[in-house]
């Protein structure tokens, strides 16, 4: 190898170093555990005040949200027998409901209560995933009816003007 | 007709495979007789796909529930526009558009190319028809569109609200019209690999594929953004989301690949770079598709369809391994006859701009693969958010920004000091005397502002080189060709298209930095619970709200529109309606946001909560310089025109030189 290859072989390895650290610190500096709610729970070591991500299914009738406060909002999420208390501050996603699939994204503290700064509902992927759970027969029509959405109770009460 | 459809399918799987295999014979064995029943397949593989395609089309406007697929994605109610669209809604018809794609592709490619007597050509054809018959397996065997329900129900399900909005219609054929143009190139270096030519014959061959696919694939990305951005209300363009990061991937590896070729066309070298890069390509769209097909990363919109990701992973394995396995046997053949010569030069920028952009690539597979590694390695997931692909591509892409400045302006070989003075003196000067000005105006105290800075100054040096290039450009041909300067500037577009084509999509890049760069870090947003009256304030602007309104737009949506009114200085400038949307058969209502979008900020309004008494949940974000997203990518959009278009010119000499080539392919002189 000639000086002329050496050049630029340290030239293109300080680069691709100068990459490879900022990957390496980036993932050091902002990565967070992903767990279901039973996983979480079965940690023996405690994930206390670290960066966590955390799934499970909205417990049915625990939304509360806070009445002075309306943004404030308390829920609990469950997987398989756990159960984990959460609190959110902010607006809550459209799919956000009983039963719905949700990440939370925060830390636990030390009454093991989670406090989420970010909530992800996942979305299209239910089409399917129920499908495929065998939840939905083909051939049988979802019972959109015998749920009413929360949200369409309220339209009677509201002034049906048009803008 | 479904019947039909199916049929057709099986058929067109049958054609393609035989195609395949009489390609490949026809062009070792010298057979004409196998070359032209070979010729024939790809436009009867196509009329399969189409008639099969047709057939899905037709159930979809028919409402034939007896189809598990239209089932799934349309219902009798369905929009004539969205029923069109729900053909890519969901897993199968997606990939029978994809395959619908590849095989209008394989013949476009056919009808350009057998005229040439080229030998590279019945091998490409091989490899566009072996991918088609990967696709058509899957079609018959795992996937089929065409799969019964016993007992049709009356209606179907609808499509998915949040899949009701235009960009539906555009976003996701776009981007397949770019994932799968990919395979042109890479179909056309695999053969130059079998069949050992391998000089630039198949770069140039494949460039307007090559670009056209990149434009689409830009597009498809920016199209997803801006659908993003006025589709799920938060306020956002882009996630980092691992669905994002799949269509992100092959653009950024595209884009190195498109500059380096053009080392290889002028300078002969990065030979087995480029095959690695076309070959990366490849299989970074393959790998973007498995992703959305395998449910197996966590993201918010997966297909959830695990045995599919299978199929896809094993197909992914197989051609890196084959193609791995071509590129290290034909090493010696691949040898450049130049090599680098100094860091200050063309050659050098273009390897370090293919460095960092397969940096960002690399971060953001790493990124988006880590949660898996880590469960396999440690036993834990781990996850990375945006924070990583933000700590990480920042920097980097900043150093693309200069980059992006200075590679095409610095002399070839080695680039000496007058040369230097002469290109960048300007530029450098232009751009700090810009960053002296915006000091005192702009925030500068965290690290994303201040990146932002250094992103804006970035930006008036890569703009003033660019503008100081089509600005001596214009009066050198001026004073040579006695015209007028716009005639002069047009003249300079029109001779070199290629060069200032790609100085305008440059242009485009910077625009789409300096608005990332201002939306990421002087964006602001608030959240409020108001009763009627109540205002809302965010930097100069002021929200008052007015009323909450019910409207039953269609049988079966229903509206609930939000009234505020903008005042900026007292006076009334706009009226916000953002909404939420209720589908019947849907349980979540849709929200639909209210922008108001100029060149220096956009308002954007969310309706997020509303209750009986009228009282309302209302986020709004002030998000500065979106639009230039927007911008930007028309400008890019006008430079690949340019870049694209048909060159008499370079045409001719491009057929003169495959004349003067051996590598004819003639059977009939056999």
């Amino acid at each position: 190898m000639d000086h002329k290859k050496v050049k630029f072989a340290l030239g293109s390895l300080l680069i691709v170093g100068a990459i490879g650290y900022l990957i390496a610190t980036g993932i050091n500096s902002t990565s967070t555990y992903f767990f279901t709610v039973s996983e979480l729970m079965e940690q023996k070591v405690s994930y206390q005040g670290t960066g966590l991500k955390v799934k499970g299914n909205v417990v049915a009738g625990s939304i509360e949200r806070d009445p002075n406060d309306y943004l404030s909002v308390q829920f609990a999420i469950e997987e398989k027998t756990s159960n984990l208390n959460v609190v959110y501050q902010g607006v809550t996603p459209d799919m956000f409901q009983d039963g719905g699939e949700v990440v939370v994204e925060g830390t636990l503290d030390k009454q093991g209560v989670f406090h989420a700064n970010t909530l992800l509902t996942s979305c299209p992927s239910k089409y399917e995933a129920e499908k495929e759970a065998g939840k939905m027969h083909p051939g049988s029509l979802p019972d959109y009816q015998s749920k009413p959405e929360p949200g369409l109770n309220n339209i009677d009460s509201l002034p049906k003007t048009t803008i | 007709m479904n019947d039909i459809g199916e049929f057709t399918l099986m058929v067109a799987l049958a054609t393609s495979l035989y195609g395949a295999v009489a390609y490949v014979m026809s062009a070792r064995g010298n057979r004409i007789d196998l070359y032209l029943s070979a010729d024939k397949i790809p436009l009867i593989t196509w009329a399969c796909v189409m008639i099969s395609s047709i057939a899905l089309w037709k159930a979809l406007f028919a409402n034939d529930f007896s189809l598990q697929y239209v089932y799934a994605y349309s219902n009798i109610e369905l929009d004539y526009f969205y029923k069109f669209s729900s053909f890519w809604g969901g897993q199968k018809g997606s990939l029978l558009f994809w395959t619908l794609l590849l095989s209008t592709y394989t013949l476009v490619v056919h009808f350009q190319n057998r005229k040439k007597s080229l030998i590279v050509v019945p091998y490409a054809m091989a490899i566009m028809l072996g991918i088609t018959v990967f696709f058509l397996v899957l079609l018959n065997f795992s996937t089929n569109p065409f799969e019964r329900i016993p007992l049709p129900p009356e209606d179907g399900r609808g499509l998915n609200p949040m899949l009701q909005n235009y960009w539906m219609v555009i976003h996701p054929p776009t981007l397949y019209l770019g994932y799968v143009g990919f395979t042109v190139p890479f179909a056309f270096a695999m053969a130059g690999l079998i069949t050992k030519n391998l000089d630039d014959g198949w770069i140039r061959l494949t460039r307007k594929w090559t670009i056209v696919s990149w434009f689409f694939l830009c597009m498809g990305n920016l199209f997803g953004a801006s659908w993003a951005y006025v589709e799920l209300g938060w306020g956002g363009y882009w996630a980092w989301d691992p669905v994002e990061n799949a269509a992100f991937m092959p653009l950024i590896v595209s884009t190195a690949y498109l500059h380096s070729v053009m080392i290889q066309e002028k300078k002969d070298m990065m030979k087995v770079w480029n095959m690695s890069l076309v070959l990366l390509t490849f299989v970074m769209t393959i790998f973007g598709t498995f992703i959305t097909r395998s449910g197996l990363i966590q993201s918010v919109h997966t297909f959830d369809e695990a045995t599919l990701g299978y199929y896809f992973l094993g197909f992914l394995f197989f051609i890196i391994a084959v193609c791995s396995v071509m590129i290290v046997w034909r090493l010696p053949l691949l040898k450049s006859k130049n090599e680098l010569d100094s860091f200050l030069s063309r050659e050098a920028s273009f390897l370090f701009n293919n460095l960092l952009l397969l940096g960002i690539g690399f971060a953001t597979f790493w990124g988006t693969i880590f949660p898996i590694i880590s469960e396999a390695v440690r036993g834990v997931k781990i996850t990375v958010g945006p924070p990583f692909y933000n700590q990480v591509n920042v920097p980097i892409g900043l150093a693309l920004l200069a980059l992006i400045g200075i590679g095409p302006v610095i002399a070839w070989r080695r680039a000496t000091w007058s040369n230097l003075k002469k290109n960048f003196q300007k530029p450098v000067a232009v751009a700090l005397f810009g960053g002296a000005a915006l000091y005192p105006v702009l925030p500068l105290s965290n690290r994303s502002e201040i990146y932002t800075y250094i992103a804006f100054i970035l930006c008036i040096f890569v703009m003033s080189t660019i503008l100081l290039e089509f600005f001596k450009g214009t009066i050198a041909r001026r004073d040579s060709h006695e015209a007028t300067t716009v005639a002069a500037l047009g003249s300079l577009i029109w001779h070199n298209k290629r060069r200032y084509g790609g100085y305008i999509v440059h242009i485009g890049v910077v625009m789409i930095y300096a608005g990332i760069a201002a939306s990421q870090s002087y964006g602001t947003h608030i959240e409020k619970r108001v009763k009627t009256g109540d205002t809302i304030e965010i930097n100069d602007y002021m929200l008052r709200y007015e009323k909450l309104a019910a409207v039953q737009a269609t049988s079966v949506k229903t509206r609930i529109i939000a009234q505020l009114a903008v005042e900026k200085d007292g006076r009334r400038i706009w009226t916000a309606r953002p909404e939420k949307e209720f589908y019947k058969g849907q349980k979540q209502p849709v929200s639909e946001v209210d922008v108001r979008s100029t060149l220096a900020s956009d308002l954007y309004v969310i309706l997020a909560d509303f209750s009986e008494d009228d009282s309302a949940t209302i986020k709004v974000y002030y998000n500065p310089m979106v639009s230039w997203l927007w911008m930007g990518g028309w400008v890019i959009a006008l430079g690949t025109i340019v870049c694209a278009w048909p060159d008499r010119l370079e045409q001719r000499r491009r057929l003169e030189r495959l004349k003067r080539q051996e590598i004819v392919f003639s059977p009939a002189q056999e």
